[in-house]
């Protein structure tokens, strides 16, 4: 950058120092506004008076409505001079102090008249006044002039119509569209500029029209376009015909031969414009691919940084979808690692990590290592989501990349981008079984040095899980109890916890363990404390070393199957009393979020934020539910709980969802009620059913719910019967039946006789997904593979014309109800065909393999490859009829 | 559409700010984001050398020309090859102005012909005069010589 002042000599000294604004204020300079009203005016003076209003606006300061309004006056009495550099400071002046409507009455004739001038830069300017400080009846008096301008023959004028027309276009535009014919005229101008704001114009106007737009585009692309920038919207123009244009056949795309002739103009501009509108194009070919990439791959290695950040971005964006047709440009890309501009930096390397093939990892690892010291915080974490990806493609890599995560945990940098970093190491360690250890021993070298609670007492927690796991626990010790010492007590609380947890799962370590934690005794926080006397005497640390029973362990370390906000809730309202406080009478339901199935299936673990063992499993805090209901406790092992599914719209008087429990002979539906009504208490609830639809389902028992007061959910329960290990489907209507009690709001006590009432609910279905769990296969191929094949059934079927592929993808999941495997469910823009594959566990505990391949047949309707194998093959024949059937 | 001008002096005070499009409570985050940007990249960088940024779907091209900074940030049509024209046509207009590469002395004492300039090049938002030559006589109230 260049110097910063410095005196060079005395002469210039006090040249240099000054500034023309030094010290300026502005309610001096409002005061100095007068010599506007002056009668015999000084140009020159009223000259500086404005650019030093200019200056102060130009600085972000404002202008309270009195002060504008009397700067606004008197600038308006400077149209009285001739002088023309002072007219063309006014005309600014005017412009920045947007006046109101009742203010702007001033000036109109004295820009009528200039807008009328025989002086065209009058003209020019008193347009582009005018325009900005109109409204629409003044707008409907000057549209005849405006209308005559955009076809004036001063290029200067014709823009400044145009330009106003775009603005006027957002606030008027019934009026603008009036001008059509004129600005079609211009766009034939022969002055570039013209061109390029007719046609911005003209598109604006015509946008909504796509047989105006296909006009506008094939008129302009046969003829000569002279401006480079008009040449640049007029492909983005042809990009959006093309995207709209059914007709995607191959090799007979519309208007392709003119972006791949653009690539070849003498404005970079232009040749960037198209060479990106072709990587964009939907479905796009590597033929049709092969030649924009050779452009961008020449603009990597250009002088101009602007033209390699667009190319490295644009390529960025190509390696997601087709990054094989990337790695031609490979040796460019690295050379840009060490491009000054670190946001090209940050760009190659991500691409290159997208498009690195395994035997590059390494020689790519040296040279993002010297460039991660001197980028951003934000840049990092980039890379770091990157790095990651990467060692999930290539599990081989894990150790280099596993040491470079490492290695960057190690040196400086802010709470988010180590976040970043231990969210990476876990999911590599959660992953990949082989890096787990030196994963782990990262991890602990970490937490000796780190300044993030947050991430010390999750990385504790972890290592609590999979530590004892390890081949050898022992050595992880020595990093848990130095945090007892050394940190705060949130830290240490979090340690002992650990310390605990490795005492309770490996019954060698125990006796030195109970050691440790009787130290633990003496800590001067309560909490650490507390802990440690909890853990010594549940575990047995009186001296005795036992195997611990799995109910301590349970109670310990066992997830908590209760909604935490109902426990507090229910804590806050227990009153200390004879009765102790019982942990079963806390409602079980979560009041609006459902319980853990909310999250979207198939969704990546996200590090620490969700540890595996974290989160109770739904289906045994069902299990538990359900086998303390008498009626209920004979049908055997619980084969799977469905999501919540609402039977309510939100914000109704009564919120109701159905949770459906499938065994093996019998389906029990759990109505999860809320009164959303504080002056109601509602007793006995019930739900009605009608199965007249569901003809192989008999009911067999229901539990009413005795009562529902106001805003503490509640459940009702209704089982059905069932052919025992059919996957039998129907319809099922339901009624809500209750007594209903006024509650009289003052006292909170309801009145002794209530009224029997009905509340109609939404109809539920029990589909062939219920019987389906969905559970994943590490590695898909293998399992593929040892199964057998004879229990394999193919066939093929046209699914019809759908919106796009991933929408045919979703549905076929979604019917079928089993798990994505290796993130097949993603379906990349533009494909034409996909391979999806899915694993599941179908009633009956029978393991069910899917392999899907789509491909669009003409452009829209889907066709469908199924593959099924399966432990039996009747299950393989199943899954065929529930798609037949589907 | 260009949401923002802005020139700086070698201190990181602003000089000229212009914004189009931008709220008012989010115009001193990106005031204090460009200033950041060219404090950590502009040591050392030739006059005139662009450079170039993105922040989520916004471009920014910088450089330093003489004893100020200059940005522009833009969205959609105005991305970084446009950006690039528009910084061009405004460092050419500025050199043209002073007569040189300004000083920061050079660059106040010519505030008024530069806002004018501006005025010229960019019409709230949208590119309308890219010629310096043209642009240094509409600033004289005089018409474009190839009239």
């Amino acid at each position: 950058m260049a110097q910063p002042l410095v005196k060079k000599d005395d002469d210039r000294d006090d040249e240099a120092d000054y500034s023309p604004f030094m010290g300026i204020e502005k309610g001096a300079v409002l005061q100095e506004a007068r010599v506007f009203n002056d009668p015999q005016l000084d140009p020159r003076r009223c000259s500086q008076v404005i650019t030093k209003l200019l200056y102060l606006l130009n600085q972000g300061e404002t202008f309270t409505k009195v002060e504008a309004t009397e700067v606004f006056f008197a600038v308006t009495k400077l149209f009285q001079s001739k002088d023309i550099g002072l007219r063309r400071m006014v005309y600014v002046m005017i412009k920045e102090l947007s006046p109101s409507a009742d203010e702007v009455i001033i000036v109109t004739s004295s820009l009528m008249k200039d807008m009328t001038s025989k002086t065209d830069m009058y003209r020019a300017n008193a347009i582009r006044v005018l325009c900005r400080i109109t409204d629409g009846t003044l707008l409907t008096q000057i549209e005849r002039y405006l209308k005559q301008a955009i076809v004036d023959k001063n290029p200067v004028v014709a823009s400044a119509a145009l330009v106003s027309g775009i603005h006027l276009l957002q606030t008027n535009p019934e009026i603008v569209k009036r001008w059509s014919n004129e600005v079609q005229e211009a766009v034939q101008s022969r002055a570039a500029l013209v061109q390029f704001h007719a046609l911005a114009l003209l598109h604006q106007i015509r946008q909504n029209d796509r047989l105006a737009v296909n006009k506008l585009v094939s008129s302009l692309t046969k003829g000569s376009v002279r401006s480079p920038l008009a040449q640049c919207l007029l492909i983005r123009y042809t990009s959006q015909v093309i995207r709209e244009s059914a007709n995607t056949q191959a090799g007979d795309r519309p208007f392709y031969d003119f972006l791949e002739g653009c690539l070849r103009h003498k404005a970079e501009m232009v040749i960037f414009e198209a060479a990106r509108a072709i990587t964009e194009l939907n479905g796009v070919t590597s033929r049709e691919l092969t030649p924009a990439i050779t452009v961008l791959q020449l603009f990597l290695s250009s002088s101009k940084p602007v033209l390699r950040f667009a190319a490295v971005r644009t390529l960025n964006k190509v390696a997601m979808t087709h990054p094989m047709a990337v790695t031609n440009c490979n040796i460019d890309m690295e050379s840009l690692i060490s491009d000054q501009n670190r946001s090209i930096a940050t760009l190659a390397i991500t691409t290159l990590l997208k498009t690195g093939n395994e035997s590059s990892v390494d020689r790519l690892m040296k040279q993002i290592t010297n460039f991660m010291s001197d980028i951003a915080d934000e840049f990092k974490i980039v890379v770091v989501d990157a790095i990651r990806s990467l060692c999930l493609k290539f599990p081989l890599k894990h150790r280099s990349l596993m040491n470079f995560l490492s290695n960057i945990l190690r040196e400086e940098g802010g709470f988010e981008y180590k976040k970043a970093i231990v969210d990476s190491i876990v999911i590599l360690i959660r992953d990949i079984p082989e890096a787990k250890e030196s994963g782990l021993l990262h991890l602990c070298e970490f937490i000796e040095d780190c300044e993030f609670t947050y991430l010390s007492t999750q990385i504790l927690h972890f290592l609590g899980i999979e530590g004892p796991k390890t081949s050898d626990p022992n050595k992880y010790i020595r990093y848990i109890y130095n945090r007892v010492h050394l940190e705060n007590a949130t830290v240490r609380a979090a340690a002992v916890s650990t310390l605990a947890k490795f005492g309770a799962m490996v019954d060698t370590l125990k006796p030195r363990i109970f050691v440790l934690l009787r130290r633990c005794l003496f800590d001067n926080d309560d909490e650490v404390r507390d802990r440690a006397t909890l853990y010594l005497n549940t575990l047995g640390g009186d001296g005795t070393v036992v195997q611990t029973g799995d109910d301590v362990k349970e109670f310990l370390f066992g997830s908590l199957d209760i909604p935490l906000v109902n426990l507090e809730n229910s804590l806050k309202n227990y009153e200390p009393s004879e009765e102790s406080f019982d942990i079963n009478s806390v409602p079980r339901e979560v009041k609006t979020q459902p319980l853990a199935e909310k999250k979207a299936p198939g969704k990546k673990p996200t590090g620490l934020g969700a540890p595996p063992a974290g989160p109770p499993s739904t289906v045994d805090a069902y299990d538990k539910l359900l086998s303390s209901i008498p009626e209920f406790a004979n049908f055997g092992k619980l084969f799977k709980s469905s999501a919540p599914v609402e039977l309510t719209e939100a914000e109704t008087e009564y919120a109701v969802n159905v949770v459906k429990h499938i065994f093996d002979g019998h389906v029990v539906f759990q109505y999860n009620c809320t009164n959303t009504i504080p002056e109601q208490l509602l007793e006995n609830v019930i739900v009605i059913v009608d199965a007249s639809e569901a003809e192989e389902f008999s009911e067999v028992a229901s539990k009413p719910l005795r009562s529902l007061p106001y805003d503490s959910p509640g459940q009702t329960f209704v089982a059905f019967e069932k052919p025992e290990g059919i996957p039998a489907v129907g319809k099922f209507s339901n009624m809500l039946r209750f007594i209903v009690k006024e509650v009289d709001p003052s006292t909170g006590e309801a009145e002794d006789d209530g009224v029997e009432d009905e509340y109609q609910l939404e109809e539920l279905e029990v589909v062939a997904a219920d019987y389906m769990l969905k559970v994943g296969v590490s590695n898909f191929r293998n399992a593929w593979e040892s199964m057998d094949a004879d229990c394999e059934r193919v066939d093929e079927y046209g699914l019809g014309p759908r919106e796009s592929l991933a929408e045919a993808v979703n549905a076929v999941i979604d019917l079928l109800g089993m798990q994505p495997c290796e993130g097949t469910e993603v379906v990349p823009n533009n494909s034409r065909s996909h391979t999806c594959l899915l694993s599941g566990v179908y009633i009956g505990n029978v393991k069910v393999l899917v392999r899907l391949q789509f491909g669009l047949d003409g452009p829209k309707d889907v066709a469908m490859k199924l593959a099924v194998r399966s432990e039996d093959e009747a299950v393989s024949d199943a899954i065929h009829e529930i798609v037949a059937s589907g | 559409m260009i949401l923002a001008v802005l020139f700086a002096n070698s201190e990181g005070n602003i000089l000229v700010e212009r914004f189009n499009g931008v709220p008012a409570e989010e115009r001193l985050h990106w005031r204090s984001f460009l200033v950041k940007l060219g404090a950590e990249n502009l040591k050392g960088v030739k006059n005139e050398e662009l450079l170039v940024a993105s922040h989520k779907s916004v471009y920014i091209v910088y450089t330093v020309l003489g004893d100020v900074s200059v940005y522009v940030v833009g969205k959609d049509e105005y991305d970084e090859l446009a950006l690039a024209e528009v910084i061009f046509v405004i460092t050419s207009a500025v050199k043209d102005v002073c007569g040189k590469l300004p000083t920061e002395r050079l660059f106040l004492d010519k505030y008024g012909r530069i806002c004018l300039t501006l005025d010229e090049i960019i019409w709230t938002g949208y590119l309308e005069n890219t010629d310096k030559d043209r642009i240094r006589r509409l600033v004289r109230l005089k018409p474009p010589t190839e009239f």
